[in-house]
Formats: structure tokens, sequence, C-alpha cells
């Protein structure tokens, strides 16, 4: 996937249906459940059905940046949007682009995009739920040990409209580490190439934490120059 | 025709499952450890229904928005619903197998807001400072289907051998918590120090998985900060020496607190000694820290009027099914040593039953409260 260069603002491509975006050509990801035998939880592993996880199958997605900031765009189709938990047994919509943090230099420094990474491995989330006001940013370093941060520099839009979510993220291309032995983000730059994939939460089939539709395997990501 | 040959993705795909599934158990192994066990008896002979301990612990611990609609201590009418309605047709807890060594997690029900119940405000404004004479005491808004101890008194029996008794609940604080197990963010853990479980709140991210996999259904969600939240058996008061409010405040003396390994504590003499004091629903497969004294009744009426003293008024079946089949032996025990004591034997049983000495029910955490100076705590 490319994430093509643009002089647009992060104004202008933040808006969901800013006309921009369909120009961009993008890429239809095919999503699949997260592996049961993968759950950090027995209860969990006991009482799904794999066959049921993971509702959303595909999304659209394209990328551009502006030399400042990345922006990325996905488009899917959800016919019940859930964008508030109004009672016990309603989980809210959500998405997340994930990204290795250190950067990968073949098979042995790919963190497991099934294992959300693993310890030296760590992975980057930007993660997006309809309830919440602001999208955050997470890590891990293997299932169950996401962690994530009081404020980020991730921005997210979204919108429901007739069975369709459009979601913008936009973040500077580089961040500022709270802790640069352990840092908690991904770096991009431009002519850079980095490993992304993508995870989908559809509220209303009781989708949260490790149960969702995701990208099997890892995307090669290129800013252009 | 022969099966076919795995490949080797998928060997190395297995091979990886097994190991994780292994990490996960060491994890949860790690997170259920405690070194020693806190532990509370209740004796629902002497319970009175009064709430003092309900409203104790919402006082201290759920009177703020978001927590508002939660009673992390309940008192329930028993035979009821209880609270939240139904919930022992929640499921949940464990099949456990091969003497324990397997407990393998049934899926419970997430009970609604419903079936708690709402967290209504009654017309006080109007009733006392109103000028209507035609009003009178009634919740504001909608008007409430169910709530804590919504059957009250109801019990069950005909009429003469009708009978009820009152059942405090709150988090068992087992020992092998389902909760703890359910959470795929491992933010639930057994406090090293006395067993006391807790909810990570800086983990929680509210998915609710815990409260779908009590059995006991004493976890709550919190709509407004998003975050499973429950009875946290008041840890501040006991890594202070003081005992929770529900059992302090408690007029009855219905309640013990204290080490389940204590040999001279009467937790111990009640739950391990005697045997007395049995957890709830133990084919749940959890382990509860939290004990019952099973209720003795007066006799039934037979079709004439006449006491038979055969048949007790509350069957035996009813409280084999709450507190399984030790239920009647923990009835036999107690009847013999109120008949010792009758008879002017000594009898250790009933002496911790009575309850004469009020702070030895709470040794070691028998410190007053008012004697130690307290600071809030930051929130979140």
């Amino acid at each position: 996937m490319i994430a093509e260069k643009v002089n647009y603002s992060k104004d202008v491509l933040l808006d969901p249906n800013c006309p921009h975006w369909v120009k961009f050509k993008g890429e239809k990801m095919k999503l699949s459940a997260t592996p049961l035998a993968n759950q950090p939880s027995e209860y969990i592993k006991a009482t799904r059905d794999e066959k049921k996880v993971g509702k959303v199958k595909e999304v659209m997605v394209r990328a551009a940046h502006n030399g400042k900031e990345v922006f990325f765009h996905m488009e899917w189709l959800d016919a019940e949007k859930n964008l508030e938990i109004t009672a016990n047994d309603v989980f809210p919509d959500g998405a997340s682009i994930l990204f290795p943090i250190k950067p990968v230099t073949g098979k042995e420094t790919e963190p497991p995009i099934d294992e959300m990474g693993k310890k030296d491995l760590p992975v980057n989330a930007w993660q997006w739920r309809s309830d919440l006001k602001e999208a955050q940013n997470t890590w891990a370093e293997g299932l169950g040990t996401t962690s994530w941060s009081e404020k980020c520099s991730i921005t997210a839009r979204s919108q429901w409209k007739d069975g369709v979510w459009k979601l913008v993220f936009a973040r500077p291309l580089t961040v500022k580490e709270n802790n640069p032995k352990k840092p908690e983000s991904v770096q991009l730059a431009v002519g850079k190439t980095v490993k992304t994939g993508i995870s989908i939460w559809e509220g209303s089939n009781g989708e949260r934490a490790g149960l969702k539709a995701f990208s099997k395997e890892w995307k090669d990501l290129t800013l252009a120059k | 025709m022969a099966e076919k040959a795995k490949t080797a993705e998928e060997i190395a795909k297995e091979k990886r499952q097994k190991e994780l599934a292994k990490e996960l158990q060491a994890t949860k192994e790690r997170l259920r450890y405690s070194k020693r066990q806190i532990a509370s008896v209740v004796d629902l002979n002497k319970c009175i229904g009064c709430q003092t301990c309900s409203i104790a612990c919402k006082t201290l611990w759920t009177d703020d928005e978001g927590r508002d609609y939660m009673w992390w201590n309940t008192v329930n009418t028993q035979p009821g619903s209880g609270t939240p309605k139904d919930w022992e047709k929640m499921g949940g807890g464990y099949k456990v197998r091969f003497e324990g060594k397997v407990r393998e997690p049934i899926k419970g029900k997430l009970p609604t807001r419903d079936e708690f119940g709402e967290a209504w405000k009654f017309n006080y404004e109007e009733v006392h400072k109103g000028s209507s004479q035609t009003t009178y005491l009634k919740p504001i808004g909608k008007e409430p289907e169910w709530g804590m101890n919504w059957d009250e008194d109801q019990g069950g029996g005909v009429f003469p051998n009708a009978f009820y008794f009152y059942l405090p609940r709150i988090c068992n604080h087992c020992t092998y918590p389902t909760c703890l197990d359910a959470c795929p963010r491992n933010a639930i853990y057994k406090r090293q120090e006395d067993g006391i479980v807790v909810v990570d709140e800086k983990r929680c991210k509210g998915y609710r998985f815990c409260i779908e996999a009590c059995p006991y259904k004493k976890i709550y969600f919190n709509r407004k900060d998003v975050l499973g939240q429950k009875c946290i058996f008041c840890y501040p008061r006991i890594e202070k020496g003081v005992a929770p409010a529900c059992a302090r405040q408690c007029p009855a003396r219905v309640r013990w607190v204290g080490w389940l390994d204590d040999v001279q504590g009467p937790v111990h003499k009640l739950v391990k000694k005697w045997k007395v004091a049995l957890p709830l629903h133990p084919e749940y497969g959890t382990e509860p820290n939290v004990f019952y004294v099973p209720p003795l009744a007066p006799p039934r009426l037979d079709t004439t009027g006449k006491i038979d003293i055969l048949k007790p008024r509350i069957p035996l079946r009813y409280l084999e099914y709450l507190f399984g089949p030790e239920a009647g032996k923990a009835l036999t025990t107690l009847k013999a040593e109120m008949a010792k004591r009758r008879n002017g034997q000594p009898s250790e049983l009933t002496e911790i039953l009575i309850a004469k000495d009020w702070k030895g029910m709470f040794k070691p955490f028998d410190k007053d409260p008012l004697s130690l100076t307290w600071t809030r705590g930051k929130k979140g």
C-alpha cells in the first residue's frame, strides 16, 4: 500500500467525506476472525465460537501524507451502528491500525501479528472506539499486555451513514516518546516502508478485546516521496 | 483414506498455541496466588434483614455517579429471585473435573441494568416540603420494576408453614475466581497479602467478560467510567486493621472476619473445625471465601395444627441447593451443640455464634476506625 504524497491540510483530510480520499487507489483488505486459541482468557476460549467472531470481512484502506502528518481512511460495511454503551450488553464499534514499533529487517524481527507482538518485538496500535471522544495510542508485547497512554498525538474522525462506517486517523509522522528506552509509538518517514495491519470490532456481534476481525498478515506501507 | 499429513506450518502453529496456553496458565496462576486468605462467616440464624450492611457499604463506596446503582453488599429474602433478578439461573463458574485439577469455564449471562435495578431517587422534597396533602413517597421518574431486595419477605412455603430467611452477599473473593480467569487484560488479581480479589482500574477496559463469568453476579458495570467494579472487602480498612464496614456495622453480630488459617480464630473454627459454615453454591466451582451458617427454623405444623418436630420448616432440600450436601450435617452439629448448652454443658461452637465478645469477631481486624486517621485516595 502506498501513502500518497499530498498537499492538503490536516483539517481537509480528517473529514471522512473529503472528496479527495476517493481519488486514492487504496487497498481492499480481507479480514479474518482472531484465532480462538490465542485468546488470553480460558473463559473466552471455552465460551466463544471462532466461526462467529470477526463479523466485518473486508475494509477499504486508503493512506496519504502531507510531509508532516500521515492519514488513514478506512471504510467498511456495518448495518448496525453502536455508538454508545447504552446497556450492559451493548458494545461499541471500533477499529485500529497496527504497526511494529521497531524496524523490521527480516522474519526474526517481525512481531507476530496474531499475538499482538511479543517480548522485545512490541507493536503499536492507533485505536478508535465509537463511544470515546479521542483516539488512543496503545502498545503491546504479546496477548493481554496492551497498555495505553493518557494523551496522544493521534486524531480520529468518524461517521456512520447508511450502513457504512468511514474513519480517518491522523498523526504526525514522528512523535516524541515518553520513555525513549521503551518506545510506545511507530516512527514514520517519507520514503520509508513499514508493516501495517487492521482490526475491526463489530459491537453488535459482542466483539471487544481480542474478539475482532483482523488482517492475518502484515502489509507493506510506503510513504511516497 | 489416510489422514492428510500436517504441514510444517500447521505443526509450528499447534506448537505455538500450546506454548501460549501454558503461558496463559502461568500468568493466571500468578494472579491467583495469595500467601494468606482472609475470609468471612455469616450466620443466617441471626441476620434480621435490616440492610445496615448494605447502607454501610453504599455510603462508603458506591454513592457517586456511575456506581449509584451498585450494591456491592446485598441482602435478599430467600427463597427469592435475588440480586440481580434470577442470578442463580445465569450460569458462569466452572465445571470441576478430576478432583479440581481441571476447571472448565461455563458460559454466563451478562445481567441487564433492569435485572439489577436502576438507582431511582425518591420524591423526598415533595413529601416533606410540598404543599400537597395527597402525595406519598414514591420513586421519581420511570416506575421501577425491580431492585435490590424487591421481593422482600415473600419467601416460600405455604401457611402455616411459610418460611423465609435473609441472605447477605458480597463478592466471595474466591480461591478460583472465574472473573480473574475471564479477563483478557489480566486486570483482575488476588492480592498476595490477603487473597482479596480486586480489579486494577488502570488495566480494566470495561469489556465485561468478568461480569458474564462470575456465577454469583457480584461484579457491576460502571457505564460512566467504563469499568467493572465490585466489593473490595474494604481492603483500605483491612490494611489498617479495621474490619469491612458491612461486618463492623452489623447490629446483629452476624459476620465474622479473619484469616482462614488462624486456628485460634472464629472463622477457622466455624469453617474448618466445626464445619458449620458453608460456601454458597459450592457446585459453582470457584471456592468462595465467604461462608454461611445455614438457618435452623421452627418445626412444621401438621395438618391438624400440631407441631411436627420431625420435619423442618425450611426443607433440607432447599438448604442443600444453596449450601451443598454438607448443609444437613451442619444443622445436626448446630442442634447438638445447642442441646449441650441447654443442658448446662460448655459449647465452644455456641459460644462463638452468640458472639458476646464483639471485637473477637474481627480479630486481628478489630481496630476502631474512629481511632485512626483516614485520607481520601486519588481517583483513578
